[in-house]
């Protein structure tokens, strides 16, 4: 259509007019030639400091349509809320945006007196505000363990193209499309649950084929007389392939179990070290899949499975397992802090449904990856417990709610 | 599912829009429902070098200022792409930003037509030369 130069007369109009008011001077305010309710156009009240991720467009919004939308950055991840208003806020789009037809035909009042116009498109029923929520991983570990990798897949990858073989398999883009997440939050996610990429799907691997695949990696290094303290990426992997193992499990056992000491340069492969730490909660979990056992039986069992050089010691299984007097035994049973729910209030519920009295030096490993943005630990522990301490030298105990 | 939040604003900063929020509801006589493209609705006036306005609606006055925002509020505008066979894919336009508003936080005082003279003579004209196209508050 036509620029709207009949009514540059008065000076413009719209949101510049409105915010470059001279002193003295008046304006009028009018209705929009397209007024209306708008529905397609959003409010959204954010921080200042999200301003750069708005320009660079970094920020989606992730969610099924059975569930609340959020937004995601690159690195957190907000809680959608309307905030209604009482007041009438009227809203005026700069001009430019407007140029929309017929504004020019109907200029009656502008002729009349030649005043600036700052028109309202629509009337602003309230704004959406962002809270900083965690992430919502729990439904990862749902989706991933749908199907689990195992050993017998091995021999099925040629099925791979087989569009049948997809249930249960996401790839990156299924995951984001999935989980209420940010990008670096998912990634974490991920790390967290010990999932691979294999053949661009993210899965969980079945514990007892790495169990196996663990065992085969450490029998050999006895046999071929090699240092935990130094494994060689390209030995173990070559080794581990010759026994049937895919290259990527074998790498991805690597990660689990071992930490990277030595970068590979231009000649020379990585360098691992197995982790102590990790290899011996590995086994003490293998052993207590079994159910309870009395504690000295366990350790027994447990010095027993881990290799030679590694002390298996009790301290270590912090949130891994929980211990019990019956009578004069003590049992030791799995209570894994990573197979509890990531939500507070879920993960008391489930804590005090376990034991309705915890010391805090058990209840600590279970809670203290616990992360809710604006509230600290003593305020979870206010919230969702209650702490009594029957004598000033005796330790609290923390009871449910 | 995922909508993503565009920008064509550039490097430097979205366009911004203006907000005059009042208390209640602008209310358009009978005789205009359903033809208030164009309507005025009324007058505002910036009478001092300060950030003090006046706006006159019908017999009204309201008097309030221009204040920042603590928080910058963006317009965001729902496209809709029905290209193709996916015409669920939605995305979200950052048409502009909101970071001022000329609030009326008072009630409005009611402007009667006395020949008595006050300090305020040039927006009671304005208001007695719009108060025919339209009725608020």
């Amino acid at each position: 259509m036509e620029p709207p130069q009949e009514i540059s007369g008065g000076g413009g109009g719209g949101a510049e007019t409105l915010k470059n008011m001279p002193p003295g001077s008046s304006i009028s305010i009018a209705y929009h030639p397209n007024f209306g309710p708008h529905d397609d156009l959003i409010v959204l009240e954010l921080d200042e400091k999200l301003i750069p991720d708005v320009l660079n467009e970094r920020m989606v919004l992730r969610g099924q349509p059975d569930e609340d939308a959020v937004l995601c950055t690159q690195s957190k991840t907000y809680a959608m809320k309307f905030v209604g208003t009482s007041n009438s806020v009227l809203l005026v789009p700069p001009e430019n945006q407007s140029e929309s037809y017929e504004n020019q035909q109907k200029n009656d009042i502008n002729n009349t007196d030649e005043k600036a116009v700052a028109r309202i498109i629509k009337v602003v029923p309230g704004s959406l505000e962002l809270i900083e929520v965690s992430p919502k991983l729990d439904k990862l570990k749902l989706l991933l363990s749908e199907n689990t990798y195992k050993f017998d897949e091995n021999d099925m990858e040629i099925l791979e193209e087989n569009q049948e073989s997809r249930a249960g398999l996401y790839n990156w883009n299924d995951l984001i499309d999935n989980i209420q997440a940010s990008d670096e939050e998912l990634r974490f996610g991920l790390q967290a649950l010990s999932a691979v990429e294999i053949n661009g799907y993210w899965r969980l691997v079945d514990e007892s084929y790495m169990d196996m695949i663990l065992g085969v990696l450490l029998k050999n290094s006895v046999l071929n007389d090699r240092s935990l303290n130094a494994l060689n990426e390209d030995e173990v992997v070559n080794m581990l392939e010759s026994d049937g193992f895919p290259m990527v499990l074998a790498r991805h056992c690597l990660h689990l179990y071992a930490n990277q000491v030595k970068e590979n340069d231009s000649m020379e492969s990585c360098v691992w070290k197995l982790d102590e730490k990790r290899v011996c909660i590995h086994y003490a979990r293998e052993i207590l899949k079994g159910g309870k056992r009395k504690l000295e039986s366990f350790m027994e069992e447990w010095r027993k499975k881990t290799p030679d050089k590694m002390q298996p010691s009790f301290d270590l299984m912090e949130g891994e397992v929980l211990t019990e007097k019956l009578g004069v035994e003590t049992w030791v049973r799995a209570f894994r802090v990573s197979s509890l729910p990531s939500t507070p209030a879920e993960r008391f519920s489930i804590l005090f449904r376990e034991r309705a009295k915890w010391d805090w030096k058990d209840l600590q490993p279970y809670i203290r990856d616990l992360n809710v943005p604006g509230l600290s630990a003593e305020g979870l522990l206010l919230k969702y417990t209650r702490k009594t301490q029957p004598s000033p030298n005796q330790d609290p105990v923390f009871s449910a709610r | 599912m995922q909508i993503r939040v565009k920008c064509n604003c550039g490097e430097r900063n979205c366009e911004e829009w203006g907000v005059v929020e009042l208390q209640g509801v602008v209310e358009p006589q009978p005789g205009f429902q359903g033809s208030l493209a164009n309507l005025q609705i009324g007058t505002l006036c910036r009478p001092s070098s300060q950030e003090i306005y006046t706006l006159t609606i019908g017999y009204h006055e309201l008097r309030g200022s221009k204040v920042s925002l603590k928080k910058p509020l963006l317009v965001l505008k729902k496209v809709k792409h029905m290209d193709g066979e996916s015409c669920s894919d939605v995305e979200l336009q950052v048409v502009g930003i909101i970071r001022h508003k000329i609030l009326f936080k008072t009630r409005p005082k009611a402007l009667i037509s006395k020949p008595q003279i006050t300090s305020r003579e040039k927006p009671k004209a304005i208001m007695l030369g719009s108060a025919a196209s339209n009725q608020a508050v």
